[in-house]
């Protein structure tokens, strides 16, 4: 195939990408090198001087990092625990198997931050249900005002509300796998604990990769349940690195600050999850 | 220790699976359970492995009750029509899995496996991905697997029948010797197959069943000869038995205008609504014989197979050597009559050349 107007072709899909993806990171990675602020807007030149304010002057850049990887690990951890065991449970033959592959996906129908709010009112601290309850017993946790709880709660309310999607993956997947080793499973002597052990788990382990791969990118987006929860209180214990992000270029318009983060940022969770992508597969395939 | 089924009935929908199936299996025999697809062989093999719980009926092994063992216990090791492992594990894992369900040292373990690979020649193997082989590969696996686990019962169902030819001679061989050897002296063997040469060549007890219904039960040697009804002709024989109504009166059989002279086992018969049954095998080319037009003629092997049509009957005939045919020849034909069988009006065998039933 060798006509000249090839490239036209070509054209529409390149004019997307370089749009929307590629002008970006370049716009940003400039906007880094840049001093741009409230009072100062406009793209002058400083150099790496925001890096290295970055990596030398805000420990709270840090903080956030590491209380982010914390969160995300610890809510797709949990989302693959409880999505795993629900997709399994409605998998077999149950009654009403229908009626609870519906019920567990509601949670990803809602609107998130709808749906914060509401939990919001939930563990009001003297105002909500669960405080009224809690309150026979004579206890009164502050849901959201301390810094260990409010943690506990963002992961609470980011597991309610992934875990379905999850759910939907794993319950793909084992529709998807062969009928077949499992009737050879049960002949050769295994019980239904060795059984999942050793047939439904390892067959299982591809397609858990790439669920809890896709989890942890969208986890570590997190952002819209801390800001309507605690907006990353009290204090920044329930801060996040895009809500800091946010905080800085946003709110206090460091333009040229918040870009040199965002794409330290992006270079840290690119080799971070390509290492969690292979070690998972090591771990997993056993490859 | 024995395995005895009693009036097994498992019948999901309007068809009957199995249809009060019973029988007694003694340890150390080969059982062979012919019948067409879908007669119900398959749902008797995965009952008695306990995939399936009849609807009524008892089995019994070893004087315990069967139906309530679970299957993960019952040690019984089946291979089945498609080759079914594990895709996630290498050769050596996928035929050492039933040993790690029980408590067996890694080296003990070793040496089974070994051993087994080497009986279905497999040796070299044991790092191969189970998706590297080949289907007779893969079959000599599940075969491998049911082997090692020395199960007191071995369900074999339909275990060549998705394999190419060449193969299927060769494994066939290949169970024929290891059927043979020690194994067979503690362990029911269940082979199923819908083809009566397989049936032959393993030479056992032979299970007919059809519909759900064992038909007749016997050594093969037996089916074959004495076929107790038309539908176990039908099913036991390759191409199917051919069957023509006939007239027999005064020590002669009379059909289309063809007169012969019956043999001694069928002239004595005077039923009604007789058929006679005839195999392909025993009819031949004969100049004098009678007229016979040739509506089809297939090459098989080494075989001529030739269906043939006068009048309103229809027979096949089959011939030991290569021979061109064309459609519309007319051909001349014999009967060995002497070898013929006779049904009664209810698909009963009425006589057969080898004594059964002999009127």
């Amino acid at each position: 195939m060798n006509f000249k107007h090839k490239y036209f072709f070509l054209f529409p899909g390149l004019f997307v990408l370089i749009g929307i993806l590629i002008f970006p990171i370049i716009f940003v990675v400039r906007l880094s090198l840049s001093g741009w602020n409230s009072y100062n807007p406009g793209l002058d030149f400083i150099g790496i001087e925001n890096y290295i304010r970055l990596f030398t002057d805000d420990p709270r850049f840090w903080e956030s990092f590491f209380r982010l990887s914390f969160l995300s690990v610890t809510t797709v951890i949990l989302q693959y625990v409880i999505g795993f065991a629900l997709a399994h449970m409605v998998w077999k033959d149950i009654k009403f198997k229908r009626f609870f592959r519906v019920l567990f996906l509601v949670p990803m129908m809602t609107t998130p931050v709808i749906m914060t709010v509401i939990w919001r009112t939930f563990f009001h601290e003297s105002l909500g249900p669960v405080n009224d309850i809690l309150s026979n017993f004579g206890l009164s946790p502050k849901w959201l005002t301390d810094p260990a709880l409010a943690k506990f709660t963002v992961i609470i309310v980011e597991v309610w509300q992934w875990t379905p999607f999850m759910f939907l993956l794993l319950l793909a997947g084992l529709l998807s796998l062969p009928k077949e080793p499992f009737l050879a499973a049960a002949i050769d002597g295994a019980s239904p604990v060795r059984k999942f052990i050793y047939v439904t788990f390892p067959l299982m382990a591809p397609i858990s990769i790439g669920a809890i791969i896709i989890r942890l990118i969208e986890a570590s987006k997190i952002m819209d349940t801390v800001y309507v929860l605690t907006s990353g209180g009290p204090g920044t214990s329930t801060e996040t690195s895009s809500f800091y992000i946010f905080i800085k270029g946003l709110r206090e318009f460091q333009m040229g600050y918040a870009a040199s983060m965002s794409f330290t940022y992006l270079i840290i969770m690119i080799i971070s999850l390509t290492i969690i992508a292979k070690v998972l597969t090591k771990l997993l395939l056993k490859e | 220790m024995n395995l005895i089924a009693n009036n097994l009935t498992y019948k999901p929908s309007e068809e009957y699976h199995l249809n009060e199936v019973s029988f007694n299996f003694k340890e150390g025999n080969l059982y062979t359970i012919l019948g067409r697809t879908l007669s119900g062989k398959t749902t008797l093999l995965k009952t008695i492995a306990g995939l399936l719980t009849p609807d009524s009926g008892a089995i019994e092994f070893d004087g315990k009750d069967f139906l309530k063992v679970p299957v993960w216990q019952r040690n019984v090791a089946m291979v089945y029509q498609q080759f079914i492992n594990y895709p996630h594990l290498n050769v050596f894992e996928n035929i050492a899995f039933p040993l790690r369900q029980r408590k067996i040292d890694n080296e003990e373990i070793k040496n089974k496996v070994m051993e087994s690979l080497k009986s279905v020649g497999l040796v070299g193997y044991e790092n191969r991905k189970i998706q590297e082989l080949s289907g007779g590969q893969q079959q000599r696996v599940s075969l491998a697997r049911s082997l090692v686990k020395n199960a007191k019962i071995l369900l074999l169902d339909e275990p060549l029948v998705n394999l190419d030819y060449k193969l299927r001679e060769q494994l066939r061989e290949e169970f024929k010797s290891l059927f043979s050897k020690g194994l067979a002296d503690e362990t029911i063997l269940i082979y199923s197959t819908t083809d009566p040469r397989e049936t032959m060549e393993l030479n056992g007890e032979v299970i007919v069943l059809d519909e759900g219904k064992v038909l007749q039960v016997g050594p093969a040697k037996e089916i074959f000869e004495n076929p107790s009804s038309l539908k176990v002709a039908e099913i036991s024989n390759d191409p199917p038995m051919n069957i023509i109504e006939a007239e027999i009166s005064n020590e002669q059989i009379r059909f289309e205008g063809i007169e012969i002279k019956a043999p001694n086992h069928l002239s004595k018969l005077t039923d009604s609504g007789l058929k006679i049954g005839l195999r392909s095998s025993d009819i031949e080319l004969n100049e004098n014989g009678h007229e016979f037009e040739v509506e089809l003629a297939e090459i098989s092997g080494s075989e001529t197979l030739l269906h043939l049509k006068r009048g309103t009957i229809k027979i096949i005939m089959s011939i030991e050597e290569v021979l061109n045919f064309k459609i519309h020849d007319k051909i001349k034909i014999d009967f060995k009559i002497d070898r013929a069988y006779a049904f009664a009006a209810d698909g009963k065998l009425a006589s057969s050349p080898f004594g059964g039933n002999n009127g």
